[in-house]
């Protein structure tokens, strides 16, 4: 069973991400609407929307949290070529707007001459570094050597490669065997360049980063990557969001020398596959342990993934917004129609985001539409918090 | 009909070609056969052909050209085609006839501008009429057939950027100044505008007017912004208002779809936007061809939405295709899906992708049956490791373990599989009073907390650990609640793949029963301790186990390569947790077995899990019982305190008790004046404090310092 609660985003367009941050309190979602929304979990488990900002001139793509060690910071990318880091402002604010934190930008970062597709904050054991990448497809990692002056960002590494980039993941590995390690995806739409994803390690004698791997069978555009959190294992798993659902094992092999300076090999093995999205991936998320894998897609759906103790990787939920689980299991709650969508539009002042319930399809394994939508000119989107309990697919899973 | 056939004769594809020097501006013929380039160096017509570019004409001619061709603007006259106007840059407005005979075109010359003229508009139905808007200020009317303007128009602004016929409106103009006004205009009267509004904050480089609807004027500026104003009315209102990434040069409205325009900067960005101004923040298209600004965009037929020409600064001449175009809106990601801690997944979405939505509110009561079976194989795993362990390593007979005082002695082993927490707390507690180890009492609380997902509600003092119980396991992602009454566990075999196991075990966490029937173990150790904490059924399940694995002269080191194994196995799980708690347990025993790199992973790796969660006292317990070098030093690099000295309130420089500037001792409890050992509060302000409870008592009475300094003191 799980339970789906929505969200009144109020968001002018598309959201593009959504980030929890380190403790899993907070949220920050970014749109095209050129808006940063930070929202922060009340004690009544209710989300509300604590700072609301303009960030950038185009349309937002990502949102990333710093770690809680450097304070309350946010990086934002965007289609106007920049990156921003904000910090949230503590102290005195007026009666007046109790309940809202103030956010100030503390640097923009202006190196790149294209749309910035993507921002990470590098693991926290690596100190306060910053990485964007372009769809020019260069990675730039920034430091910022007094982790007290937020304004004060060095350019240290620029990586080329090459394609346009969409995507990156930092290794969250935080063991000594292993070098620092970024993984990049490309979404450029030739097939025929392969290794949509290459791995880049850096190198302690050249204090470079290296292209250590090429993930030379994703050969479609790559949308999402993320690597899993690591807990202490010897190898990395990364998933990655492309026509497909994709989950490859990184096994790095033993040097032959200690002192041998190339980048490390790795065994690669492909953990799982799957196209059930029947459409372009999106997303994909780990759980904290990393036992869990969502993905999303056009399809609208949100699949959970998870391996049984062979190792076989298994879908175990199928997650819509209309809380059905479309898996069969679990039982739908007690609805309550308010009245079709168009005439829901139309209570104004009902509720903020005119929420509507409607019944859920006869049959929830078919495709959510299957007719084509009219186009939309002004599109919106809804978050969806999901609860998810285990109960829902004790069936389906080994 | 007449538009139709006339469209259809267009053709082609996405061509440039490179002309000699940057563009300012270009403009095409009304037939849409022949574009005119013109620039501070360049003054040419290209013909437009199936397959690319050819140049017909250089209209700069002779050897050592006038200013007069250093064109800032360029029009073709819609009506004459052979008639042209251009800007010049020294102030001349100059028209060009291409039917003369000779090689120089030019056909009049209007010196009356000042400074450079920024742009020229022939009217759209009069064949005669030619404006033109300067740096200077003025805006002045010509009649072709005079030799000088008919009119001048001044703004009273500061310069004139663009202006504009009326497409709709015959008398109209619209001008665009520097100072970010746009002022509207009737031909016929040169004293004084029709309408002035402020339309930007800064300069508004450039105007156009709705080819369909009347009195729609977009307008652009330095500000970045696109807006469209709807003049139709008796006051000016902004409709539509597009946020771009860079100052905007042109705009243009599509032809044939009424809310699209095109726009390119003068500045920084070098691509060509297209907008649908209803959907103001991701352009519909972007042409991404040119390497340097854009400077003149114009859609190469009145008619034809699928052609755009444009010049740039790179030297170079385009046609872009509309079907080549990239679209920004195709390659945004239209999700955003994040997980959280607590087994909660974030997901927005577009609307139309979700449809049929409901909104569920969260419903405790259909997950509050919680499956008593949600125990499943991992966990009994888990349970049934640690009374492995316990099997392994509680040989009583072995003397390094009984020697070692500060090691856990054989009871002292987490038993795991009582899956009762109330169980396993009084097995503690009756441990406890045979040795007392509070410290690693304490330990075993903590890590029985983290290790099993039990119910903790039954055990004193453990609720604060609830919230880690409930998500340090994979399992509990999915649980939120917990049962209250543990049932019944059914039968499980043992996975085969736990570890190295010989025999199938089966066992039986069975429910909490009471400890005091301490029913005889017929365990080989025969401990006391030990024994009260096995049911009767799970003793009986490990004799058997203990007596076929087990035999006295076995030293534990035999035992340590399964285990590492083992450990090695949760790792890789993923089951962090497990690996560090049996480490931390069996502290030497297991340590030497397995390198430091590797367990400095697990433990940097379970730190972090638990301060996301904000254990931080389980997190520091485990930094405290470690035994890794690199993590124990954790807590003492980056930890400092300042103290001032609490008689002389000035800071402590040295360790120590003493204060070296007045040699009293520091931290003496402001209440009873006794030296405090232990846990030490003060207050930050005034640097008095005393022992915990007495401050407490204290400031139960009185707001102010207990040292009488008459401080308001604060203790957060």
């Amino acid at each position: 069973m799980f339970v789906a609660k929505s969200i009144a985003a109020d968001h002018k367009d598309l959201i593009h991400d959504v980030s929890y941050d380190f403790h899993g309190r907070r949220m920050a979602t970014c749109s095209s609407d050129q808006s940063v929304k930070v929202w922060d979990k009340g004690d009544d488990g209710e989300w509300r929307c604590t700072a609301s900002w303009k960030t950038h001139s185009g349309s937002v793509w990502r949102v990333t949290w710093a770690h809680p060690e450097f304070g309350q910071v946010l990086a934002s990318c965007s289609f106007d070529r920049t990156a921003a880091v904000w910090e949230e402002i503590v102290g005195e604010s007026n009666d007046k707007q109790r309940g809202q934190s103030h956010w100030i930008k503390r640097t923009t970062l202006v190196d790149s001459r294209t749309s910035v597709t993507d921002v990470k904050f590098a693991p926290k054991h690596m100190g306060l570094m910053l990485t964007t990448c372009s769809a020019d497809g260069v990675v730039r990692i920034y430091e910022a050597p007094d982790v007290m002056n937020l304004s004060q960002w060095s350019l240290q590494h620029e990586i080329s490669c090459k394609l346009s980039c969409s995507c990156i993941s930092w290794n969250p590995s935080s063991s000594r065997a292993h070098p620092p390690m970024i993984a990049v995806g490309r979404d450029d739409s030739n097939v025929t360049y392969s290794g949509k994803v290459q791995i880049y390690e850096y190198n302690e004698n050249t204090r470079k980063y290296a292209k250590a791997e090429t993930l030379m069978t994703v050969t479609d555009p790559v949308h999402d990557i993320t690597f899993a959190p690591n807990l202490g294992r010897s190898f990395h798993v990364l998933a990655i969001a492309t026509k497909d659902v994709r989950i490859f094992k990184l096994v790095p092999l033993r040097r032959e020398s200690a002192n041998s300076s190339g980048p490390t090999k790795f065994e690669v093995q492909v953990m799982a596959q799957f196209d059930s999205h029947n459409s372009q991936v999106w997303r994909v998320s780990w759980n904290i342990t990393s036992t869990l894998l969502a993905s999303s897609g056009d399809d609208g759906c949100v699949r959970l993934w998870k391996a049984n103790y062979m190792d076989n990787w298994k879908c175990t939920g199928i997650l819509r917004g209309d809380g059905s689980p479309v898996n069969g299991s679990g039982h739908a709650a007690p609805l309550s129609a308010v009245g079709v969508p168009g005439a829901a539009q139309m209570l104004v002042g009902a509720t903020s985001a005119g929420r509507y319930v409607t019944p859920p399809s006869s049959n929830p394994l078919a495709a959510p539409f299957s007719s084509p939508l009219p186009p939309l000119i002004l599109a919106h989107s809804k978050i969806f918090i999901f609860y998810i309990f285990k109960a829902s697919f004790l069936g389906s899973v080994e | 009909m007449e538009k139709m056939s006339r469209v259809s004769t267009i053709g082609g594809r996405t061509v440039f070609c490179h002309l000699d020097a940057p563009a300012n501006a270009i403009s095409v013929c009304r037939d849409a056969t022949q574009v005119v380039v013109a620039g501070r160096n360049i003054f040419k017509i290209y013909g437009l052909e199936e397959d690319g570019f050819v140049e017909r004409l250089n209209l700069r001619v002779g050897r050592k050209p006038s200013l007069n061709f250093s064109c800032a603007d360029v029009m073709w006259h819609q009506m004459e085609e052979n008639l042209l106007a251009t800007a010049a840059t020294n102030g001349a407005v100059v028209t060009w006839n291409l039917a003369r005979p000779c090689r120089n075109k030019q056909e009049q010359l209007f010196t009356e501008h000042k400074r450079t003229v920024n742009k020229v508009c022939f009217h759209p139905t009069e064949v005669n009429m030619l404006l033109s808007g300067s740096q200077d200020g003025f805006m002045k009317c010509f009649d072709l057939r005079k030799k000088e303007s008919v009119s001048t128009f001044s703004g009273q602004s500061e310069s004139v950027r663009d202006v504009q016929f009326s497409i709709k409106d015959y008398f109209t103009f619209a001008a665009s100044f520097e100072n970010g006004n746009v002022q509207l205009w009737d031909i016929r009267r040169p004293d004084r505008y029709e309408r002035m509004f402020t339309a930007h904050t800064g300069p508004v480089f450039c105007c156009d007017w709705h080819p369909e609807d009347r009195g729609w004027l977009a307008t652009g500026g330095r500000d970045k912004m696109v807006k469209v104003w709807d003049m139709s009315t008796n006051c000016v209102k902004e409709i539509y208002c597009v946020q771009t990434i860079a100052s905007v040069a042109r705009v243009k409205w599509r032809p044939e779809r009424r809310y699209h325009l095109a726009t390119c900067s003068m500045m920084v960005d070098h691509n060509i936007y297209v907008w649908d101004v209803r959907r103001p923040f991701i352009p519909f298209a972007t042409f991404e061809e040119h390497k340097d600004v854009t400077t003149g965009i114009v859609w190469r037929h009145q008619h034809d939405p699928y052609y755009l020409l444009s010049g740039s600064k790179d030297s170079t001449l385009y046609q872009h295709m509309f079907k080549d175009a990239s679209r920004p809106i195709d390659r945004a990601n239209p999700e955003g899906l994040c997980f959280g801690l607590f087994g909660d997944l974030a997901f927005a979405a577009k609307e139309s992708l979700m449809s049929g939505e409901l909104v569920i509110e969260l419903q405790k009561t259909n997950n509050h049956k919680q499956p008593d079976f949600l125990k499943d194989e991992s966990q009994f795993q888990e349970s049934t490791t640690w009374t492995m362990l316990r099997i392994m390593f509680s040989e009583p007979a072995n003397p390094s373990l009984s020697s070692n005082h500060n090691l856990n002695k054989s009871g002292n082993l987490p038993l795991v599989n009582s899956f009762s927490m109330k169980e396993m707390s009084t097995a503690l507690n009756e441990r406890n009073k045979e040795n007392r180890q509070d410290n690693l009492h304490s330990l075993e609380t903590n890590l029985n907390n983290n290790d099993e997902n039990e119910e903790t509600e039954g055990s004193e003092g453990q609720a604060e650990y609830l919230f880690g119980d409930a998500e340090l396991d994979d399992d509990d992602l999915y649980s939120m609640e917990h049962d209250n009454q543990a049932a019944e566990e059914p039968e499980y075999l043992l996975p085969q793949e736990a570890f190295p196991l010989r025999h199938e075990i089966m066992d039986h966490p069975s429910a909490p029963e009471p400890v005091q029937e301490k029913p005889e173990s017929p365990h080989v150790s025969g401990s006391e301790a030990e024994s009260t904490c096995l049911t009767s059924m799970e003793s009986f399940s490990l004799i058997s186990v203990s007596q076929l694995l087990f035999s006295p002269h076995l030293p534990p080191k035999f035992f340590c390569p399964i285990v590492k194994k083992m450990l090695c196995y949760y790792a890789k799980q993923g089951d962090v947790q497990m690996a560090v708690s049996v480490l931390i347990v069996l502290g030497k025993r297991i340590r030497k077995e397995i390198d430091e790199l590797t367990q400095e992973h697990w433990y940097m790796s379970y730190i972090d899990l638990l301060q996301r969660f904000e254990l931080w006292n389980v997190s520091n317990e485990v930094i405290k019982l470690s035994t890794c070098g690199a993590i124990m030093c954790l807590n003492q690099a980056s930890t400092t305190l300042h103290i001032n000295c609490s008689n002389c309130k000035r800071p402590m420089s040295n360790k120590g008790w003493i204060c070296d500037r007045c040699h009293q001792c520091a931290s003496v409890c402001a209440v009873c004046h006794h030296v405090v050992k232990g846990l030490f509060v003060w207050c930050q302000g005034c640097s008095h404090g005393g022992h915990l409870e007495h401050v407490m008592e204290w400031l139960k009475q009185s707001k102010h310092c207990p040292a009488g300094c008459g401080h308001l003191c604060e203790y957060t």
